[in-house]
């Protein structure tokens, strides 16, 4: 869904402050999200969704002191130059309805969607843009919501394909 | 005596004319390249195993403990003691040398060694550096010399053809000529026993087997084990994987040498050997599960005099290995020998009974003094891939119930599986023979994410199923079940892996899409993991309980937060039967020290 | 007996016997002494006494004791397991300690049913004939040194050096080569080593010429060994007797020709007897059995397989039971013939282990009766000729 309701809102901006901003307001969406949903799951997987909040925050830390910092041109510059890479694997995943009662399994399919869609719209919104500072941030921001995705199919991997002899 | 006898000694004079022959420098002439001198050992290549001890007919040698050196310590396969020598008793026969497991000890060919204090001479090789450490010369055990036989007896097993179409049992097992030559292979080191996770003593009944001693065997492992009967045919073997042996040959069967235990001794003088219960003490205990974590724990606790209730969802005992081995690897009767000699220990059983359903936890609460969570993984978990929705895409845990169940099923002309384990294999190799029985073809596919290298499954099991045509494509990602416009499932569409870990061993697949297969099936079949059904606890007691990570929170005794309940087995270790066994044992430890801890209050 | 008479009469009566047969021997008359040899003695290789009645220079009467290294190797050998006998048995013989492993060995193998390669019987043999050479050049010396001739021990010590070298490099060790092993033998020739040893072989021809010329053509060895202690060729069934000593009584006596054992029946030679069977005869015959080792060593080496497996496949050896069952075990070592019984009761260790040394009648039995009527001065030199080797007699 590269085209959805953030990507208007993203494409309009033209600072970088900007641009974090609105970035950070999504994470901050996706924590609350989780944080919510936390109590409501079963309390056996609650430590899941509870670690996704938690990740949220991190990512939300990180996108609010960078938009701080002084020399954040040059530190968007040396994190673009190695992107990480895709890797595909839960590209087929439905996105599920997280109904009432989602086990460990929906919750993860669900953030994976979230990341992979986040992931697509940095990726179309810095290639929309022209070379600059601003290509580089949503390079930037594509890359990050990659390396979490990354991350996540290494969770879901080990909470899937597990308990199996 | 002549003239000639007069002179003829004078030639001795000749040598006032030769070369001294004696050697300038005794202090530097060097040894031959296989003398055998002062030891040198490999540290790191050395497991502990302290054969170099056992040969020694000098006690010149002794396993110590080695503490804070770099690649020592004591872990699965390495008892982290090094051997020590003492020169004071050595007469460098080198049978150590040739005796080492891992070929880590040799012999460097330096044989000076000047020093005031004789303690001196007592020293851990590899560990106290010597400045002959690393010298090359020296006596190393000669290829083809061999002081153990490095070959495992071969297991007599039915042909790939005689076997195919049946759910016959492969295995034959030993005959007793066999299995004591197997047993003598065993050089009685004992690093398996830390490894086995319910420690049972097997150098000790290895050395029944060659002492053709069975009843004292079948006491032995009925001491540490009550599914031995089970486990000699099924069990993990991770003893195998860490035998001493199995650093230059093949690990000694230790599997197959318990299985042979257990049939030499006629089944009528189990009971009698293995000892009856104490006397009754009316401590209640309510198992949930008859797997063989809650019937050891149910073994245990009956033999101490309490009260066992058994409560079984389905018509039998036996849990995971009752319904989701395939009976071509545990026959029922097997199972069932196993479960009545646990049940004539005084357990009741109560199958058919759902715990959450027809009979609530906290009435089991309630009516025990302690109640026991042995409830497995039966939950299969699925790709929930695209039209993995569809009602002919299974979990292989649901359909190996159905067959184990008795059940009837018309097996599908084609059928893929997703999954690279034992279960995988165990469904793909149930249905080929359904297959085989009922149209005469085989034609199972098995995908699974990993490579060969990295399935979970038992190497022999994938051996096994190549042998019985299950088309085996390793490095598949499933992308979608597919079906025909009429609905009908047609197949799995997959991609190929490129490569799936990481360096850390860390979940991160690269794919080549390019490479895009349709394996054709009828059915689908999902074996990639299973989980804990725990929904019979109901939300309250969910919620007070702690967990860890999806699965219950238990202490190392398997003690939940909850005072009156513990948890063992799968669902709490993950899939194994021997580490099930090792729970239910702790269980019962447990448990019976919660009560003796009462009954000193009380008193 | 008049001492006008001395000398003349027939030397073997006297001193007198009564007529229980005990000598008639009155240590108060102060015409005897009592004289200890040993246990450091000259004549032997290791710690043996010889107790001696004196009668001026004239030994009357000799008895012989040992004990003094005695180390039970025959009784430790119950309590350790068939392979942990291996390197305790070389210790039983310290100069030519191969035979030891040898009979062990090959009783071990035939009452475990094992087959060993053939070249293993090859290598076994050459080890053999070296240690034969080792013992024998040993011996030169001892006998040349015995009648004060110090300077063939210098020179057979270093042909004996070289051979030992040749064991270094063969078997890992110089003196205890614990090589042979049940099953076969540790390993290959090492590379390069026919070369070396046929060095080393004309280096023992060598010496050997200077020994003949030194010692076998000698006035002073002639003097004192020809006629001195004669073994009568009718006492070599009645004693025992075996080996050079039986051979140098013109008896041709030999088990690697009398029962052939390894590769021996497939080697091309004869025993060396001598007449006289006297110390000369005997120190000959075993110089002419050394240049024979020599002679069959190249045999051995040019007709040795050059390839092929040199050890048996053993169960684990930790656990070795053989099964119930007895043997002996015979070899022609280089003082005669040496042998194991061995008895196994289905146990992992052996149920009895009996080392026959042919030092044992040689230096004790039939010491006791050459000893009689000899100077003190050639005690030492007779009981080398009857190559004596203590640790063998004291299992």
């Amino acid at each position: 869904m590269p085209e959805g309701r953030g990507y208007q809102r993203l494409k309009s901006r033209t600072s970088l402050e900007e641009i974090l901003e609105v970035a950070t307001e999504f994470e901050r969406t996706a924590r609350d999200f989780y944080t919510e949903l936390a109590p409501k799951v079963s309390k056996q997987i609650r430590y899941l969704v509870e670690e996704l909040a938690e990740e949220e925050q991190r990512h939300y830390d990180l996108f609010s002191q960078l938009r701080m910092r002084a020399d954040i041109v040059e530190q968007i510059k040396q994190s673009v130059e190695t992107p990480a890479s895709d890797r595909r694997f839960s590209d087929c995943i439905h996105l599920p309805e997280l109904g009432d009662h989602p086990d460990d399994q929906a919750v993860l399919q669900y953030a994976l969607g979230r990341e992979h869609a986040a992931m697509e719209q940095y990726q179309s919104l810095a290639e929309s843009t022209p070379g600059g500072p601003i290509r580089d941030l949503f390079a930037f921001l594509a890359d990050e919501e990659t390396q979490h995705k990354n991350e996540l199919e290494k969770r879901y991997y080990e909470v899937v394909h597990s308990g199996g002899v | 005596m002549s003239v000639r006898d007069l002179l003829s000694p004078f030639i001795a004079w000749k040598h006032l004319f030769r070369e001294p022959v004696s050697i300038r420098d005794p202090f530097n002439r060097e040894a031959s390249e296989r003398y055998r001198g002062f030891h040198q050992n490999d540290v790191e290549k050395c497991i502990g195993c302290g054969t170099c001890e056992a040969i020694c007919q000098n006690g010149a040698i002794d396993m110590v403990i080695v503490e804070g050196v770099e690649g020592i310590k004591t872990r699965p396969g390495d008892s982290g003691l090094r051997p020590r020598i003492d020169y004071g008793r050595c007469c460098w026969c080198a049978l150590c040398v040739d005796v080492c497991m891992t070929s880590s000890l040799t012999m460097s060919n330096a044989y000076k060694w000047v020093e005031n204090d004789p303690d001196k001479f007592r020293y851990i090789p590899g560990v106290d550096k010597k400045e002959w450490d690393n010298v090359k010369q020296g006596y190393h055990r000669p290829d083809g010399h061999r002081l153990n036989a490095p070959e495992r007896i071969e297991m007599p097993e039915l042909e790939p053809a005689e076997r195919i179409d049946s759910f016959v049992e492969i295995v034959g097992g030993y005959s007793v000529e066999q299995a004591r030559l197997e047993a003598d292979r065993c050089v009685t080191c004992g690093i398996c026993v830390a490894t086995c996770p319910t420690h049972m003593p097997i150098p000790e009944y290895i050395s029944a087997v060659r002492d053709g001693d069975y009843e004292r065997g079948l006491k032995l492992l009925y001491d540490s084990n009550p599914f031995s009967q089970i486990c000699g045919k099924v069990c993990t073997r991770r003893c195998e994987t860490t035998c001493a042996a199995s650093h230059e040959g093949d690990p000694i069967a230790i599997r197959w040498l318990k299985r042979h235990i257990t049939e030499q001794v006629p089944y009528e003088k189990y009971r009698d050997i293995i000892g009856g219960p104490l006397p009754a003490t009316g401590k209640k205990i309510a198992i949930i599960g008859a797997g063989p974590a809650g019937m050891t724990a149910a073994f245990d606790l009956a033999r101490k005099g309490h009260e066992v209730s058994v409560y079984e969802a389905r018509s039998h005992a036996g849990g995971m290995t009752r319904y989701g081995i395939p009976e071509y690897r545990l026959p029922f009767e097997t199972i069932q020998r196993e479960i009545d000699l646990i049940v004539s220990m005084g357990v009741e059983m109560h199958y058919d009974t759902r715990v959450g359903t027809d009979i609530q936890m906290q009435q089991l609460q309630q009516d025990n003094d302690a109640v026991l969570l042995a409830i497995g993984l039966w939950l299969g978990r699925g790709t929930r891939i695209p039209g993995a929705d569809h009602p002919h895409v299974y979990k292989a845990i649901d359909l190996l119930r159905r067959i184990r169940d008795g059940e009837q099923l018309e097996a599908p002309k084609s059928m893929v599986v997703i999954g690279g384990g034992n279960v995988a294999m165990d469904i793909a190799r149930s249905v080929a023979r359904l297959q085989k029985q009922q149209q005469g073809e085989i034609n199972v596919t098995l995908t699974a994410l990993e490579d060969k290298a990295h399935f979970l499954a038992d190497p022999v099991e994938i051996k096994e199923s190549i042998e019985e045509e299950i088309n085996i494509i390793d490095s598949r990602g499933p992308q979608e079940c597919v079906s025909d416009d009429q609905g009908k499932l047609v197949g799995l569409r997959s991609w190929k892996v490129l490569s799936i870990f990481d360096d850390q061993h860390r979940f991160a697949p690269t794919y080549d899409e390019s490479d895009e297969q349709l394996h054709p099936g009828e059915w689908i079949v999902e074996a990639i993991g299973q989980m804990s059904d725990v929904s019979l606890l109901g939300d309250a007691l969910t919620e007070k309980l702690e967990w860890d990570r999806g699965r219950l929170q238990v202490d190392d005794d398997g003690h939940t937060s909850e005072p009156w309940l513990w948890a063992a087995g799968d669902c709490v270790k993950g899939p194994d039967i021997v580490s099930a066994v090792a729970t239910g044992h702790s269980v019962a430890t447990s448990i019976e020290a919660m009560f003796e801890q009462k009954e000193a209050q009380n008193a | 007996m008049a001492d006008a008479e001395f000398g003349k009469a027939d030397r073997s009566q006297y001193p007198h016997r009564r007529p229980d047969g005990s000598l008639d021997i009155d240590l108060t008359s102060g015409k005897y002494l009592k004289l200890w040899q040993g246990p450091n003695h000259p004549g032997i290789t290791g710690n043996m006494s010889v107790e001696l009645t004196v009668c001026g220079d004239e030994v009357v009467e000799g008895k012989t004791h040992v004990g003094y290294l005695h180390r039970g190797f025959e009784k430790l050998m119950e309590r350790r397991t068939f392979i942990q006998c291996f390197p305790i048995v070389c210790r039983i013989c310290v100069p030519e300690p191969d035979f030891n492993e040898y009979c062990y060995a090959a009783a071990v193998e035939e009452l475990a049913g094992l087959e060993i390669p053939e070249k293993a019987k090859w290598i076994r043999a050459l080890i053999l004939e070296m240690g034969r050479i080792n013992s024998y050049l040993m011996y030169l010396g001892g006998q040349a040194g015995a009648f004060g001739q110090g300077v063939i021990g210098q020179w057979t010590t270093y042909a004996r050096d070289l051979m030992l070298d040749r064991f270094e490099e063969l078997t890992g060790a110089r003196i205890y080569h614990m090589f042979i092993l049940p099953g076969g033998v540790r390993d290959d020739l090492p590379e390069g080593f026919d070369e070396r040893m046929e060095q080393t072989l004309q280096e023992v021809e060598r010496t050997l010429d200077d020994v003949y010329d030194t010692m076998f053509r000698n006035a002073v060895f002639k003097k004192r060994a020809v006629g001195l202690g004669y073994v009568d060729p009718a006492l070599v069934d009645e004693y025992g007797i075996t080996g050079p000593v039986a051979r140098g009584a013109g008896v041709a006596r030999d088990v690697r020709k009398d029962q052939p054992y390894l590769v021996y029946d497939q080697l091309d030679f004869e025993p060396v007897t001598g007449r006289e069977s006297d110390v000369y005869a005997r120190a000959d015959v075993r110089r002419r059995d050394l240049l024979m080792s020599v002679d069959l060593i190249r045999q051995i080496l040019s007709k040795m397989p050059h390839k092929g497996e040199v050890m048996a496949t053993l169960p684990n050896v930790l656990h070795w039971k053989i099964p119930r069952g007895e043997t002996y075990i015979r070899g022609e070592c280089s003082r005669g013939e040496y042998g194991y019984y061995l008895v196994t009761d289905g146990s992992g260790y052996p149920r009895r282990v009996n080392v026959r040394g042919p030092s044992y009648t040689h230096a004790m039995a039939l010491l006791e009766k050459l000893i009689v009527n000899v100077n003190i001065s050639d005690v030492a030199g007779l009981m080398v000729s009857l190559h004596t080797y203590p640790p063998e007699i004291e299992r």
